[in-house]
């Protein structure tokens, strides 16, 4: 029988766990990603990136198992008790890919898509690459999902677990009220099982169609687009499909609360807007300079990605950590 | 690029038959409905950095100023939503009637959802009655597609990609009605839902059919 006092001795164990994993993981992913970036700028190691492309996808899924054990770990312990009852109602199935894993899933997916990409594959590869590096340097150097895990996540649940050992029912009832409410709503939801991965998918297809888009505006060649055009067409099926099943989940869940037009929401609009806009222009690409719209299109889709991305930390709202 | 495309855009350009007309018609119909979407897409950003400059600057701004930026935002957003429809009620029909009927047809649809927001004293009942009867169109088109009935017009060619081009634009209608319509209704996650298969469905299939069908005309 798990009491308040033996989670949090068990999750700080597994914390000091995963830290000390992730100081060995950070050291292995920040090698690899130098070796990554050598191999782009020497010519001489060129011939090895997709070797290096190889160790860094390598070290990431290494990461990432750890990081599937500590939410393993986390469903295991981290139940909520109704304080009335004394029953266990559930506990927490925290999603992979939230919080400080959010960067760091990203930067899995895209160093992957460099990896597997075929066609174009020398030409894009290094671009891709120094994208998988950035994610990934960014996921290790400033998520930092080893050493800080999901701190708003731990945030509440150890108020939640601080609360029901204060002895006071009042409090104990208010934090297991807040604390259901988002192991319902947002964690164990079936949403967030669904529409974050069916978007982490759509803007890693997106990265390589942007990556496509510079090399067309470059060197002029159409094949180039249509390269563009496969993965842009590959990434909007989950984009749409993810920011559909977004609306009920956002209407039931927010309901009552200032979500429409907020920061995220108006950007994901704007980003989705922009590539249906894209993909439809692309109908008549053979009319003469139609090309240039479809690349600025292109351009301006992948810039409105990124200020979606940023405005989720930037931007105060609803659908929004800043 | 540009030299290679030359030559078609010439060759699509010089005609003068009703195809060709068909053909600008279409053209613009996807400009119209691009630069709606630019415009969407415009005020989002602008929407966007206003309320990051808000939320800096004005004390409680999310208590006290929220609400008036909501209005305003859809007070602009309302008229290009409308205008997004209409000219999707415009695409929907195109491919059961002639130009001159299909202008007929749209204004009576626009004058019906007229009608009924003037009578009811409801703005969206009349959006809804108009998305509502877009979308009774919409299937038609959609079960004469597959059906493979002649007289039907499409820029695409290859059943699966008309039938795909047919359920995506239903999956907008569908998504459309539930937002005007069905937010409260037990039906909205259903609603929801259908949207979102018709228009991944519809995309796919619209998106895949004529590589698909290339690649076996290529194995032939």
């Amino acid at each position: 029988m798990l009491t308040a006092n033996s989670i949090i001795l068990s999750l700080d164990s597994e914390r000091q766990t995963l830290a000390a994993l992730g100081q060995v993981l950070n050291v292995v992913i920040l090698v690899a990603c130098v070796a990554v970036l050598a191999a782009v700028v020497v010519p001489r190691l060129r011939p090895r990136l997709r070797m290096t492309l190889a160790g860094l996808v390598g070290a990431l899924t290494v990461g990432e198992l750890a990081l599937l054990w500590f939410h393993v770990r986390l469903w295991q312990l981290c139940q909520v008790t109704d304080p009335s009852t004394g029953l266990v109602t559930g506990s927490f199935a925290v999603p992979i890919w939230i919080e400080s894993e959010k960067l760091y899933v990203w930067a899995l997916l895209v160093a992957v898509l460099a990896l597997v990409a075929r066609r174009h594959g020398d030409e894009m590869r290094p671009i891709l690459a120094v994208g998988a590096v950035a994610l990934a340097a960014g996921a290790v150097l400033v998520s930092q999902p080893f050493t800080a895990p999901l701190p708003d996540f731990f945030a509440q649940y150890t108020s939640y677990l601080t609360a029901s050992n204060s002895g006071d029912i009042n409090m104990a009832y208010s934090a297991f009220r807040s604390a259901e409410s988002s192991r319902l709503y947002f964690y164990n939801a079936w949403y967030m099982w669904v529409h974050p991965p069916l978007l982490f998918f759509s803007y890693g297809a997106f990265v390589v169609s942007f990556a496509a888009t510079l090399l067309m505006v470059i060197r002029r060649r159409s094949s180039y687009e249509q390269t563009a055009y496969r993965w842009a067409r590959l990434g909007y099926l989950p984009l749409t499909l993810g920011m559909v099943v977004g609306m009920p989940w956002a209407i039931i869940a927010w309901s009552g609360d200032a979500w429409w037009w907020s920061g995220k929401v108006n950007m994901s609009i704007m980003m989705w807007v922009l590539y249906t806009a894209y993909l439809h222009s692309r109908i008549y690409l053979r009319r003469r300079g139609m090309w240039k719209v479809v690349a600025v299109l292109a351009v301006l889709s992948f810039v409105a990605l990124v200020l979606t991305y940023i405005t989720t930390y930037v931007v105060p709202g609803a659908h929004s950590v800043a | 690029m540009a030299e290679k495309t030359e030559h078609t855009s010439e060759a699509a350009s010089s005609g003068t038959g009703p195809r060709s007309r068909r053909a600008g018609w279409d053209f613009s119909l996807m400009v119209a409905t691009v630069g709606l979407l630019g415009a969407l897409g415009l005020q989002s950003l602008v929407g966007t950095l206003y309320s990051w400059w808000a939320y800096r600057t004005v004390p409680g701004w999310e208590q006290t100023g929220y609400a008036g930026f909501i209005d305003v935002m859809n007070l602009i957003a309302g008229p290009l939503v409308i205008a997004l429809i209409v000219v999707m009620g415009l695409c929907v029909p195109k491919r059961l009637f002639s130009r001159r009927t299909l202008l007929a047809v749209s204004a009576g649809m626009l004058a019906l959802g007229v009608g009924v927001s003037v009578v009811r004293g409801s703005f969206l009942t009349g959006l809804g009655v108009y998305l509502g009867v877009s979308a009774f169109i919409q299937v038609a088109v959609v079960v004469l597609t597959i059906a493979d009935a002649g007289g039907l017009e499409y820029v695409t060619e290859g059943r699966l990609a008309k039938v795909g081009s047919g359920l995506l634009h239903l999956g907008f209608i569908v998504f459309a009605l539930t937002i005007v319509a069905l937010q409260s209704s037990s039906m909205m996650m259903l609603a929801f839902m259908t949207s979102g298969v018709l228009l991944t469905g519809g995309s796919a299939m619209s998106f895949y059919a004529r590589s698909s069908s290339r690649g076996l005309a290529d194995e032939r």
